[in-house]
């Protein structure tokens, strides 16, 4: 039998009258890779942050390895053995690859006061090398690299003491199919060494072949803890929903024709670094997929249709000949845009949801003089919260207090409360869960179906084939060829065209 | 996409290449502007080193504001700090040396000490006043420093009598060469060191970046937010030493008169700001209190009334921190 490495006792956490973690006790063992799966809001962070010293513990304990701990911050954490690698963005800019990494354990290079600012740039150099990131330099600001390298820079900062734990948050879906494939090294060096790797990911087949033991948690409350080897996905997705998901997840139509009836059309759109003379229409009632690595140009398609692209040349043109080069005419002429970047790009965080929901129509709520009704504003965003069940006190409930899959959900109800007839989704489903993920799937084909047109933008290649009319696959800033609807298209023939 | 990639090292190097080439230039053309309209009067090299000695005062004063300003605060009480520092190093020199022999060897020295640690002590407990309200009160540092402003400047005329303090004119050896250069010198040297050979300078950009996540990693942000406003408010009292030395007198004014010292040393510490992307914070606000300061050199020299000379600083300012502060596309500012 395995060793324990933690015990979670009775473990209790609320925001207000919201029970984040109710009651939840399991153990982790030594020398696993421990997944933690729910649907979003079922309180996997919450656990994760009150174990790394985020938030504080309402109740109950943790034991690790036999004495409990309380960690007041990450650094107290990390000083106990456990460390975190987050979804969002974990380093700080202004510092340098170095400080990040030894942030909060600069004594070790302090001595009378006086940092050697050499020595702890050899150490940082001698970790990047061993972890393979050996172009990262030590002495370079962390700002002049790309998201994809701070978070091989986290890594190296997370595990470079050995820590007994290394929680790793939902990272995987902020990274490229390389980046993934790094961090999946280092959780089995991580393993291999004995210690424990705490796993939260939305990516069910993800789970299934990089865990040893699942931990389901819903509503904030313990469900099961099995071991991956003896369950399926569909296995899981009962367990985190409650009950069997039934009905279809992805479109089941084949052989519908796309209507002839263009609605926007992109010519020679090109901004400088990113996109190069990317042209392509889009038909009513029609879902367009672009597909693509995460830095072949694609997210950019999605911004430079919207009007929010710096530098953009080439056109982008509605049916009635409107050209669309600002985002103020885009939304006024009935065009949504979710961006990838969910929390610093698309949903005002200090807000509440009826205030992030009514944004973009304040217009129509307005009244002949321009004046905003409160009660109008709470109904309406009221009505298309519940519409899309996002998990909520009521809509005055500060954004910042959902998780990420609530906090898409709001930014849906924002553009379905806008009644948009052409929207652009940039990675719609990153980071949520199986349940939510199929009500957008369903939501998305019902819009289809009224006639509404949809271009989604996904890095996840079966969300692609199983939501989209026609696909458009993006390379270093180009398009790289097209393919249509078809019962017989796989990954590979996309990946073919990617890479 | 094929786009060109520098490594780390290309980087850094063509970063301060830029930003050092960008300042030269500035300072060049400030002076070449000014000396083709008043060739006769301005531009001389013993011009240029008045002026250069002239922006020294601020320069102090501006590299210890950095540290607050680099932590997203504000201070507006830099004018009524100087103002109280200055008067409270004079007393101090004036009253040591009064209680020792004259002429002795250990009045000058004792004098000395008096106007240094008087001034020096006064500005970092007014930092310390600053901070400890600040993070106590919690409310933007810009209201609480407004509100202390008047209290210091009234502090000030208090101890001053209402009447203007003149230091004795054996201790001015700070306010001319080599004293003003070795002091701003040891001023730069230090905060460089504390910035970058101490945990300070690492938590002073950490909680500049992102206060949730440094406090995350255990940093005291609130402690260090008053370290700030003391490592700021020691190098205003140099700036202190500097200016009573430089222009031997201080009148404590009171009705928010000192928000006119505020200007300089916040405008070189912009600088400061605008460069610090280029790694070489302390070294822009050098030159930019140079350029201010052939700007002010060169509007005497052309005799324009104050009012002109205000409206054109305040516009050159403006444009030379808009030229120089690289902000991407999309950045937000604030």
């Amino acid at each position: 039998m395995s060793e324990v490495r933690l015990q979670v006792v009775n473990l209790c956490k609320s925001f207000g009258i919201t029970k984040a973690v109710q009651n939840v006790s399991f153990n982790i063992n030594k020398g696993e890779v421990h997944a933690l799966i729910g649907e979003n809001g079922s309180g996997k962070s919450t656990l994760t942050n009150m174990l790394t010293g985020i938030y504080t513990i309402d109740s109950g304990k943790f034991i690790l390895d036999g004495k409990e701990i309380h960690p007041a911050n990450q650094v107290e954490a990390n000083n106990e053995g456990v460390s975190i690698i987050v979804q969002e963005q974990g380093t700080l800019s202004g510092l340098t690859v170095a400080d990040n990494i030894f942030l909060g354990h600069e004594d070790m290079f302090v001595k009378a006061g006086v940092k050697n600012t050499v020595a702890m740039h050899k150490k940082a150099a001698q970790l990047l090398e061993e972890y393979g990131f050996g172009r990262i330099k030590p002495y370079a600001m962390i700002d002049d690299y790309n998201f994809e390298d701070r978070k091989l820079v986290e890594i190296v900062k997370a595990t470079y003491f050995d820590p007994k734990i290394v929680v790793i948050d939902e990272t995987t879906t902020a990274l490229s199919q390389e980046g993934r494939e790094e961090l999946y090294k280092h959780m089995e060096r991580i393993k291999k060494q004995g210690n424990t790797v705490i796993f939260i990911s939305h990516d069910l087949p993800e789970i299934l072949d990089k865990s040893d033991t699942i931990t389901v948690l819903r509503d904030g409350v313990y469900i099961d803890t099995v071991k991956s080897a003896d369950v399926t996905e569909d296995d899981l997705k009962k367990l985190m929903v409650g009950r069997e998901v039934s009905g279809a997840y992805y479109r089941t139509d084949y052989d519908e024709k796309i209507s002839d009836e263009v609605v926007l059309e992109a010519k020679n759109l090109t901004v400088p670094g990113l996109i190069e003379d990317v042209s392509f229409k889009l038909h009513k009632g029609e879902i367009l997929g672009f597909g693509g690595l995460s830095e072949s140009g694609m997210h950019e398609v999605g911004k430079a249709v919207f009007g929010a692209s710096f530098d953009r040349t080439g056109e982008v043109k509605l049916a009635d000949g409107t050209q669309i080069n600002d985002i103020p005419t885009a939304i006024n002429h009935s065009i949504a845009y979710t961006s990838k970047n969910r929390d610093s790009e698309s949903v005002v965080m200090n807000q509440g949801i009826g205030d992030n929901i009514c944004l973009p129509s304040l217009k129509e709520l307005a009244n002949k003089l321009g004046f905003l009704s409160g009660k109008k504003m709470h109904d309406f965003s009221d009505k298309f919260a519940k519409e899309m069940s996002v998990k909520m006190v009521n809509v005055d409930q500060f954004v910042s207090d959902l998780s990420g899959g609530n906090k898409q959900k709001v930014v849906l109800a924002r553009w379905i409360g806008k009644d948009s007839d052409i929207l652009v989704l940039d990675s719609p489903t990153r980071g949520i869960d199986i349940k939510v993920k199929q009500d957008i799937y369903q939501l998305m084909d019902k819009m289809r179906k009224s006639g509404k047109s949809i271009v989604m933008i996904s890095e996840e290649l079966m969300e692609l084939i199983g939501m989209c009319d026609r696909i458009i696959i993006m390379k270093d800033g180009k398009i790289n060829g097209e393919l249509a609807r078809s019962r017989d298209m796989d990954e590979n023939t996309l990946i073919g065209k990617m890479v | 996409m094929e786009t060109k990639t520098m490594t780390a090292d290309q980087k850094i190097f063509s970063g301060q290449v830029k930003g050092y080439g960008m300042l030269i230039f500035l300072v060049f053309l400030s002076w070449l502007i000014f000396k083709l309209i008043t060739p006769g009067n301005f531009g001389s090299g013993e011009n240029m080193l008045t002026c250069f000695q002239a922006s020294l005062l601020a320069t102090v004063g501006a590299i210890g504001f950095y540290f607050v300003m680099v932590m997203g605060m504000f201070d507006f009480s830099i004018g009524a700090n100087i103002m109280l520092s200055a008067i409270v190093g004079c007393i101090f020199a004036t009253r040591i040396m009064g209680g020792m022999a004259e002429g002795s060897s250990g009045q000058l020295f004792g004098g000395y000490a008096g106007l240094i640690l008087g001034a020096l002590i006064t500005g970092a407990l007014v930092g310390l006043i600053n901070g400890l309200l600040y993070v106590t009160l919690r409310i933007p540092s810009m209201i609480v420093t407004t509100g202390l402003a008047l209290i210091y400047e009234s502090v000030a005329n208090f101890f001053a009598g209402g009447s203007s303090q003149v230091l004795p004119s054996n201790l001015r050896a700070l306010g001319r060469m080599p004293g003003n250069i070795i002091l701003a010198a040891i001023a730069f040297f230090v905060a460089y060191f504390i910035l970058n050979y101490t945990k300070i300078g690492t938590y002073t950009y950490a909680i500049g970046s992102n206060e949730f996540v440094a406090k995350n990693m255990g940093i005291n942000v609130r402690k260090y937010k008053v370290l700030a406003f003391v490592l700021s408010g020691a190098f205003l009292g140099l700036m202190a030493v500097l200016t009573i030395s430089y222009s031997s007198s201080m009148l404590a004014e009171t009705g928010m008169s000192s928000m006119s010292r505020n200007f300089v040393p916040t405008m070189g510490c912009f600088f400061g700001m605008a460069f610090k992307k280029y790694g070489m914070p302390l070294q822009a606000i050098v030159f930019g209190e140079l350029i201010i300061n052939i700007i002010f050199f060169g509007f005497i020299a052309l005799g324009a009334p104050t009012a002109i000379q205000d409206v054109i600083t305040g516009l050159a300012l403006l444009i030379i921190i808009t030229v120089t502060t690289k902000i991407e596309k999309g950045e937000i500012v604030k």
